[in-house]
């Protein structure tokens, strides 16, 4: 069929010109549809981006641990040299922390801790175990226990003996003249003061540090919160308190295994309660070589409430 | 004018592979925080089930031991622990001692002890940008500590290794953590994880990742008394230290004078400076 613009009457067409002009049209829609190609490619790239970088976000930002330290009794052991100036200057306390590994024993589960190692992994091993309860073949499965990880780290904290904080300092004059202030009032001994080596002055947190040349000035300045401090005719209230920093050392995330220890699941249908009669029987058991087993250090069967069971660190090992 | 839109397109395509390639390459380097286990590296530490347990719920999150305090005394001074708290407390209702020698009287102070106790801690964590923890060393390694570091510090201090300038080097239980100077080096290590490195006379696989590192934000301390424990200040220098001793150990004793049983008593002449170190009383 010819052409519209060849009809008769029409005005003189160029068969090229429409020809080229209907290839053009093709090329443009091609050019069209791979725009629209890339500009979808670019936007699922765009957000598989953000994505990983709200994940990489997630994974590098802090996380805070917040642990109440349990009391600790001490008693008096020995007296030593001070190595340094630094250890006459301050009380030092240092200790280490680590988390609590434990596992949470359920109905019908128990943990037994064989002496030897060999003997544990081998009762793993061994897998299935029939193991006989008041005449009833039970079936009983051996795993390792699977254990949390937690942190450990080392505390030192110095407690100074000549040092202390002020803070609440009147901002009522020039940083140099506060300075002076302080130095005169913290040295009066009248007041509970003392020979001050130097004094920090931070005029914007109002707030300074006060060294002093002898110990003892600065547990008889605590034994009250507050400090007289003379500013021309005028006496100014201000807060004491320690000077300590703590340092935090050898931190590390771990994760507990256990080598002697192996859970043991399957008794949840028994139908007993004497949980001490079933750990003598799971403990006979599993002590005869002829079962697999070994000398067995200890054995905690759970058949109702569930139990938290402590994991501690193996002593006299090294790693 | 649609070729000048592909190009631009076209271009910012190729700017979007490339971040996404780096980042992951990060993420790669931190392994997968989606799963629940840690990531690989982290030393595992063996722990044994001894008959500890407890009812409910009620569980305390974190243990504290290896407890030590060290208090200084200064010369003239003495640090008496009696065996009885009672009497402690007795003695300490005087500010003031007056101590019979022969036909003298010695003048000296008593203090109650108290010692900064740590409360409770807030901890932040990070995974570090600079550092790394070196993990997989064999079992019955025949090195010492500084043997070991000084190993470590020289095979990932060189470049040719992928490594780089070492600013930090600790020993933990398990795995050293390494601190470089450039993150870039750190990262890198990451990346690779395995390096076969020489310890001695034989080298051994070891994998390096990254290191979860913490620093304190919080501490608070509370200063509390050593129930049994008494100080005593300012003793004149007029005795020797064994005489010194004795005079106050038979002083402190007499009910008479408010004493009792000594459990121990530790002199610091004059002119001397003396620790007095204070561990966990075991129960």
């Amino acid at each position: 069929m010819p052409h519209r613009l060849c009809q008769p009457g029409a005005p003189p067409c160029n068969f090229k010109v429409i020809l080229l002009s209907q290839i053009a049209r093709k090329g443009v829609g091609k050019i069209q549809r791979l725009i629209d190609e890339i500009a979808k490619e670019n936007t699922q790239l765009k957000e598989e981006i953000q994505r990983l970088e709200a994940e990489l976000q997630e994974a590098t930002r802090n996380s805070q641990i917040k642990e109440d330290i349990p009391e600790t009794k001490v008693k008096f052991t020995s007296l030593e040299n001070p190595e340094n100036d630094s250890q006459f200057l301050n009380i030092s306390c240092s200790f280490q922390v680590s988390s609590q590994v434990l596992y949470e024993l359920q109905k019908g589960q128990g943990l037994i801790t064989f002496e030897k190692e060999e003997v544990a992994q081998n009762i793993i091993r061994m897998g299935k175990h029939h193991v006989q309860i008041n005449d009833v073949d039970v079936e009983v499965l051996a795993q390792p226990v699977p254990l949390n990880s937690g942190i450990r780290f080392q505390v030192l904290e110095e407690y100074s003996k000549v040092k202390i904080n002020v803070t609440e300092i009147p901002d009522v004059l020039p940083e140099d003249q506060m300075r002076d202030k302080l130095e005169l009032s913290f040295s009066k001994s009248i007041n509970g003061g003392g020979e001050v080596l130097c004094v920090q002055y931070d005029k914007k947190s109002r707030s300074a540090v006060i060294t002093f040349v002898e110990t003892g000035v600065a547990d008889k300045i605590l034994k009250k919160k507050d400090f007289p401090l003379y500013i021309n005719q005028n006496c100014y209230r201000v807060t004491v308190s320690p000077y300590t920093e703590t340092h935090l050392k050898h931190f590390q995330v771990f994760l507990g295994i256990s080598e002697r220890t192996v859970l043991l699941t399957g008794m949840e249908d028994l139908q007993m309660t004497d949980e001490e009669l079933l750990q003598d029987l799971v403990n006979i058991h599993f002590q005869r070589e002829t079962n697999g087993g070994g000398e067995v250090e200890v054995v905690k069967c759970s058949l109702g409430q569930p139990c938290i069971a402590y994991f501690e660190e193996e002593r006299n090992r090294m790693i | 004018m649609d070729d000048a839109a592909l190009g631009a397109l076209r271009e910012e395509q190729a700017r979007l592979k490339s971040r996404l390639q780096e980042l992951q390459k990060q993420r790669g380097a931190l392994g997968d925080p989606a799963r629940d286990q840690v990531p690989f590296g982290v030393p595992a530490i063996p722990l044994v089930f001894r008959g500890h347990t407890q009812q409910g719920q009620e569980a305390p999150k974190c243990l504290v031991s290896k407890v030590r305090i060290c208090y200084p005394l200064p010369g003239g001074s003495a640090l008496i622990t009696f065996d009885d708290p009672n009497v402690a407390e007795r003695v300490l209702q005087r500010k003031e001692h007056e101590i019979r020698v022969e036909e003298c009287r010695l003048r000296v102070q008593v203090q109650a002890l108290e010692l900064p106790v740590v409360t409770s801690i807030q901890v932040s964590t990070q995974v570090s940008r600079q550092s790394v923890l070196v993990s997989g060393f064999p079992a019955g390694l025949q090195l010492s500590e500084e043997e070991l570091l000084d190993k470590l510090e020289i095979f990932f201090g060189k470049t040719r290794n992928g490594g780089g300038d070492v600013e930090t080097r600790e020993l933990l239980r398990g795995g050293v953590v390494l601190g470089f100077a450039k993150d870039a080096v750190a990262q890198y290590l990451c990346q690779v994880g395995d390096f076969t490195v020489p310890l001695g006379s034989q080298k051994f696989p070891l994998r390096v990742s990254p290191y979860l590192s913490g620093a304190i934000q919080k501490a608070e301390i509370e200063v509390r008394p050593v129930p049994r424990s008494v100080l005593v200040l300012n003793i004149p220098d007029v005795l020797d230290g064994p005489e010194l001793q004795d005079i106050l150990e038979i002083h402190f004793q007499k009910p008479s004078r408010g004493g009792g049983e000594v459990e121990s008593l530790r002199v610091v002449p004059p002119g001397q400076r003396g620790l007095a170190v204070f561990t966990a009383t075991s129960g």
